[in-house]
């Protein structure tokens, strides 16, 4: 509880949260899995190891952020260019 | 001679726009007590609105001047009203041992992470953000209410 990482933690989950409404299999899909990974560390309890694996949160919501930009330039591709 | 025919077309120009807008405004008092019929019932179907009906239809122009933005006044009882209906459709919460002293993680059994997902609806039902700190110390639904009633100003 009184883990100064734990801000951060929650921080991350929301934000991952919020970005995880707009994935392409659903937003209900991916809470389940985020939910899952989340909870696979429950139990770790060393600061450096905590910082890593939100280190790795944080790279997943920026490739979550690049597949968004693809997402949106192949839709726009696809209307503007006919192949 | 340049501003001749310039006022001639103005004059022509706002001529029926004149008499456009006196049509309109007739045809729009012939219209008014049809919409102020109609607006009640359509509004009635939806069950979370009647408390609000049920007060505006005492002055007769509220019905009619109603602006795009608004919503029912915020009164204790309406925000946990709402409050309550989130959390039961909260896919992990039990309507059934649901209080409004219950303990998220005590008495409920969520962890953490559901505590952040209910904020989350919480957010998305009132419109506003409710900042991490805070958060964090809403544990209970009651706690919830009070720190909304408390951020969007209403009291007893």
């Amino acid at each position: 509880m009184a883990n100064p990482l734990r801000a951060e933690v929650v921080r991350l989950y929301k934000n991952l949260l919020y970005l995880g409404r707009e994935y392409p299999k659903g937003g209900e899909y991916f809470r389940a899995r985020l939910r899952a990974a989340f909870s696979k560390n429950r139990c770790v309890q060393e600061p450096e190891k905590i910082r890593e694996l939100i280190s790795r949160g944080e790279f997943v919501a920026r490739e979550l952020e690049a597949l968004y930009y693809l997402r949106k330039y192949r839709a726009m591709k696809k209307r503007y260019y006919e192949e | 001679m340049a501003a001749r025919v310039l006022q001639q077309c103005a004059r022509t120009l706002a001529r029926p726009s004149l008499r456009l807008s006196s049509g309109n405004l007739a045809f729009r008092a012939a219209v008014a007590p049809a919409a102020a019929i109609h607006r009640p019932l359509s509004f009635a179907a939806d069950s979370r609105r009647t408390r609000w009906v049920g007060q505006s239809r005492i002055p007769s122009v509220g019905v009619l001047c109603r602006q795009y933005g608004d919503l029912p006044p915020l009164t204790i009882e309406t925000i946990k009203d709402r409050v309550m209906y989130v959390l039961k459709l909260y896919d992990k919460i039990n309507p059934e041992k649901l209080q409004t002293a219950s303990h998220f993680m005590k008495d409920l059994g969520l962890d953490s992470l559901d505590q952040v997902e209910i904020i989350m609806a919480m957010e998305d039902e009132f419109g506003f953000e409710i900042p991490d700190a805070e958060a964090e110390k809403l544990m209970t639904p009651e706690d919830i209410v009070q720190y909304i009633a408390d951020k969007k100003d209403v009291y007893e």
